[in-house]
């Protein structure tokens, strides 16, 4: 009796004390990381040396099967991270000019090392001669040093027991950026927008192999049979979940490709997709959606014999072999303006009635709606991922056992492009207030458009001055919606009138100011509010959960009644 | 609108070939021939039924293949009546549907049901492999969009701004449905064709891209679907045996959906025959369940077009021994950038699942040395389009030659002009 109860208290000590059967506590990103997007490892700038200090690592990655597999990967020892396990190996991002220093401690029972594929004249200190680089024992150490010459796309990995280190997951991506700038991936012609880069690494697994690693039993190479495929270490749907997700605490980067349309003024430069294969396999990649401009391959330009111009070419599949790696650009050009307001031959995409069709599983990443931006009505029952009418497209290995987690579809080597509104999402008032004032005309559907169409409110009709004070109501705006703005447009009828716009601010209980404009007069303004990066104090929560509201107050010094027509109140933000 | 729309249809119908091609007869469109924009793009509207059905390969002549699979069907038949007609009668490969850049496209995708399985109540859809920008309602993801269930239909709508061979299949399950049989290959004609342009002291009419030099122009092409084929899924369907993708091991491998010598037999249409008949165990009819051929024909000097495209899942080398291939585009892209030509020659050609390939060859000298044999258009020389893996020359383990393999049939005796995609003669 007395030895179960203390055989319990140790167990229920070692619950407590295990921060690994917490909840919820993602892996640690590095200061400043986006949620989605490719992940930088800063290591540490001296002059022109920069350090990276990774230790060799073993533990387990979760699959949307629910299974657990054990992997041997490269963890940052530096804060925040502190030697945290993840895969797969920290994102290691240079510039070009920069000795890099990589420092590794190898925590495995067998020697282990790194090489750098594309890399010249590595050298090495410390560890003894492996077959292709100095190798750390076990409790060991070796450093490596390498001028990052040559700015691409590269991957790193282990040089010692290839075929079991590489298979178990030893590999991480090098990212050397031009001494031309960060947003750049070569030279002048691969200009993109910095804060569309992506990294899309690929691998295979047997997870028979890593079991066998695990319990120490024997395992035949000619028997390789892969269950799982992996994008940045997780197997889709995990993909799509943000970096750092606290579902993944030992897969710390998500694959998920954002985009908005291109637009040459106000969104001109295309996405970077950097793509690693560090598996065995050769993998074919296939995007939904559009073609990709594939611009290298393993750290080089594709050039002319001439090497000055380029021959970079298209692709809507592209095989991506064992250890290669290639770069993309990619854009989003609307060329044929899908629009459910514009003229007829805009308005062409068929709308179902979705009750005769299916969506799979009850589930659905779409909106209802196939115009870009708008949502419609699902069929009841039928749950909706989509947030404002943005598009989903599946990009996944066209090998389609590899589009699987072990026996289920829809799963593997997969991610999504999520297409969002140009500008972002956008929404429109679903009901109205009039706060002083009377109703002249029109309804709440009048401010969804910029036409002859007006919401009109009657000032009031005695004091001085006179006010037409009326919100707008929105709802439906996502909890985590950042960089918010409105835009307003209208006029009055006197003219030369004062305008105030305000948002409703929900904890403080009260409006605040995000534009004036003294003199709104007979023929329609339009205004736009400044950004409001962080808006989570006017999106209601609770009983009031995703409203958000804005009040026009327009006040005409004087005793002659006047009318505030609404043409067009619209919303935009970053849906989470 | 409605009366254009029905000639249209019916003259499409006319040209096309039971099963084989589905598309608007070339030049039926408004405006259509020459590179400048029409001010009115014409209306293809195309139907499609899915359903399941059998096919043989050598060693299961006996013992059917199960599979799922496209019909091409009149776009105004009703549901009920095409169930009535064509359920439990698939074909594969699916359709070769042959559209013009910047038309109008409508096809109509109607679920018949599966007649061997009544439990198995999956829905279908139509991606449209490689097309731009769709909205996601068009993309044929189930997912992200939409599909359609048994007795329904759904009309998909493209406008294919960029020339070029691409492929189709179904996305439901597509794991599934794509080794299932649910495949074939889409080519959008250029605005260019039409236009006479001279190249080398030759003049074409026809060209795989808008080159605007005529370097793309041919005088035949042949749509080739690169496919592999497993008996796991298909006898696992079959039977309500569930499979595991990962096991993935093909034991035959395919051209438009036949196996050699099976690939260079006709194909069933309404005037040829090509002798394969499946004995289909739901019915007890001879189904002609595999009607497109992968024969090519030429004449000496006459340039050939390769549409080609891969839905199987492994990756493919293709060899034309005696006849070296030009690629001049691949996945809808002309293989040109600016003023570089990006487009290569090979002897070997590697193509990817999920990617296509157009390949120029041109056809050699008539030489009575060289290896020959005749067929009902006299005599020719013999190349042969093969896979550079042995192993998939085999057909189920059979020594071979047999699997991914077709010829390339150099004529003596002048052939008729060809005036469809992959159409040869008897």
């Amino acid at each position: 009796m007395t030895q179960r109860t203390r055989r319990l208290g140790l167990v229920v000590a070692l619950a407590a004390g295990s921060p690994l059967l917490g909840a919820g506590r993602g892996h640690a990103l590095p200061p400043g990381a986006p949620k989605i997007g490719m992940v930088c490892t800063p290591g540490a700038v001296t002059g022109t040396t920069h350090t990276f200090n990774l230790v060799t690592m073993a533990g387990h990655i979760s699959t949307p099967d629910g299974n657990d597999v054990l992997m041997w990967s490269y963890a940052n020892a530096d804060p925040p991270d502190d030697g945290a396990f993840q895969f797969p190996g920290p994102v290691l991002c240079v510039t070009q000019g920069e000795t890099v220093v990589v420092n590794l401690r190898n925590t495995l029972p067998e020697p282990s090392s790194i090489v750098f594929p594309g890399q010249e004249g590595v050298s090495s200190i410390g560890g003894s001669p492996g077959l292709l680089a100095s190798e750390a024992a076990p409790n060991g150490t070796v450093a490596y040093t390498f001028a990052a010459s040559s700015p691409g796309t590269y991957v790193y990995e282990s040089g010692s027991n290839i075929a079991k280190q590489l298979e178990m997951g030893l590999h991480g991506a090098l990212v050397v950026r031009p001494s031309l700038g960060a947003n750049y991936a070569y030279d002048a012609t691969t200009q993109f927008d910095p804060s569309r880069e992506y990294l899309n690494l690929v691998s295979e697994l047997d997870p028979d192999l890593h079991h066998a690693v695990e319990t120490g039993a024997t395992y035949d190479f000619t028997k390789l049979r892969n269950r799982y495929f992996t994008v940045n270490g997780r197997a889709f749907p995990d993909t799509i979940q943000d970096n750092g997700s606290a579902l993944l605490p030992s897969q710390p980067y998500g694959a998920l490709v954002r985009i908005q349309p291109n637009d040459a003024g106000t969104n001109p430069l295309p996405a970077l997709i950097r793509m690693i294969n560090a598996g065995a396999l050769n993998h074919p990649y296939h995007p939904h959606g559009n073609h990709l401009r594939q611009i290298a391959q393993d750290g080089r330009l594709l050039r002319d014999p001439a090497g000055t111009s380029s021959a970079s070419t298209e692709r809507f599949g592209e095989t991506i072999g064992s250890g290669q790696t290639q770069d993309y650009l990619l854009r989003w050009d609307d060329q044929d303006h899908w629009n459910p307001n514009g003229p007829p031959v805009q308005r062409l995409l068929p709308q179902p009635n979705y009750r005769s069709l299916v969506f799979k599983n009850g589930v659905t990443w779409y909106g209802g709606n196939p115009y870009l931006g708008y949502k419609g009505t699902l069929p009841t029952g039928t749950a909706s991922l989509n947030v404002c009418g943005e598009w989903y497209f599946p990009w996944h290995s066209h090998a389609l056992n590899e589009f699987t987690n072990f026996d289920e579809g829809f799963g593997g080597m997969a991610t999504l492009l999520r297409v969002d509104p140009p500008g972002g999402c956008f929404t429109f008032p679903t009901s109205t207030r009039i706060l002083v004032g009377t109703l002249n005309g029109g309804t709440v559907a009048n401010l969804g458009l910029d036409d002859a169409k007006y919401y009109k409110v009657n000032s009031a009709t005695t004091g001085n001055p006179r006010v037409t004070d009326w919100y707008g109501q929105f709802s439906g705006v996502p909890a985590g919606a950042a960089n918010l703005a409105v835009t307003y447009e209208g006029n009055d009828s006197l003219g030369a009138t004062p305008q105030t716009l305000f948002i409703w601010a929900w904890t403080a209980n009260a409006w605040d100011q995000i534009s004036f404009v003294p003199n709104v007069g007979t023929t329609d303004l339009t205004v736009t509010s400044a950004t409001i990066a962080s808006p989570a104090s006017y999106i209601g929560r609770g009983a009031n959960n995703g409203l958000v509201r804005v009040r026009v107050l327009t006040t005409h010094t004087g005793t002659a009644s006047f009318v505030t027509s609404g043409d067009l109140m619209k919303l935009v933000y970053d849906a989470p | 609108m409605g009366d254009r729309m029905s000639s249209t249809r019916r003259r499409g119908v006319r040209a096309s070939w039971l099963g084989v091609v589905v598309t608007v007869a070339v030049g039926s469109g408004l405006g259509s021939g020459g590179p400048v924009a029409k001010a009115h793009a014409a209306t293809t509207t195309l139907a499609l039924a899915a359903t399941d059905g059998y096919i043989t390969v050598p060693g299961r002549e006996t013992d059917p293949l199960y599979v799922f699979g496209f019909i091409p069907v009149d776009p105004a038949a009703s549901p009920s009546q095409l169930i009535a007609t064509y359920k439990g009668h698939a074909q594969h490969t699916a359709p070769i549907i042959d559209v013009k850049q910047n038309d109008d496209i409508k096809i109509t995708l109607t679920n018949l049901g599966l007649v061997q399985r009544p439990d198995l109540t999956d829905s279908h859809t139509i991606h449209w492999h490689g097309f731009d920008l769709p909205s996601p309602l068009n993309d044929g993801v189930p997912e992200v969009s939409v599909a359609v269930p048994i007795g329904k239909q759904l009309t998909y709508f493209y406008r294919p701004h960029r020339e070029g061979t691409y492929m189709y299949h179904c996305h439901f399950e597509d794991v599934e449905h794509v080794q299932m049989g649910m495949v074939s290959i889409v080519l959008v004609r250029p605005l260019q064709d039409g236009t006479a342009m001279n190249v080398g002291g030759r003049t074409f009419t026809k060209f795989a891209y808008n080159d605007g030099d005529g370097s793309t122009g041919y005088d035949r092409h042949f749509a080739i679907l690169l496919n592999e084929v497993w008996s796991g899924f298909h006898d696992g369907d079959r039977d309500i045996q569930e499979s595991i993708p990962t096991d993935y091991a093909p034991q035959w491998f395919t051209l438009n959906g036949r196996t050699y010598p099976d690939t260079v037999k006709p194909h069933d249409d309404a005037t040829t025959s090509s002798g394969i008949t499946t004995v289909n165990p739901n019915y007890g009819t001879s189904d002609k369940s595999q009607p497109i051929s992968s024969l090519v024909q030429a004449n000496p000097g006459e340039r050939i077009l390769l549409r080609l495209a891969n839905l199987g899942y492994q990756q493919h080398a293709m060899q034309l021994p005696g006849i070296p291939m030009h690629v001049i585009g691949q996945d809808a892209s002309l293989l040109r950038n600016g003023s570089v030509d990006t487009s290569y020659w090979t002897n070997t050609l590697y193509i990817g699942p999920g990617e296509a390939r157009d390949v120029l060859f041109d056809a050699p000298p008539y030489d009575p040395l060289a290896p020959s044999g005749s067929d009902g258009r006299g005599t020719y020389n013999v190349y042969y389009f093969k896979n550079r893996d042995w192993r998939r020359l085999s057909n189920g383990g059979a020594p071979g030659p047999g699997g991914m393999m077709t010829e390339v049939r150099v004529y003596r005796d002048t052939l008729p002009a060809q005036t469809a995609v992959s159409q040869i003669h008897s």
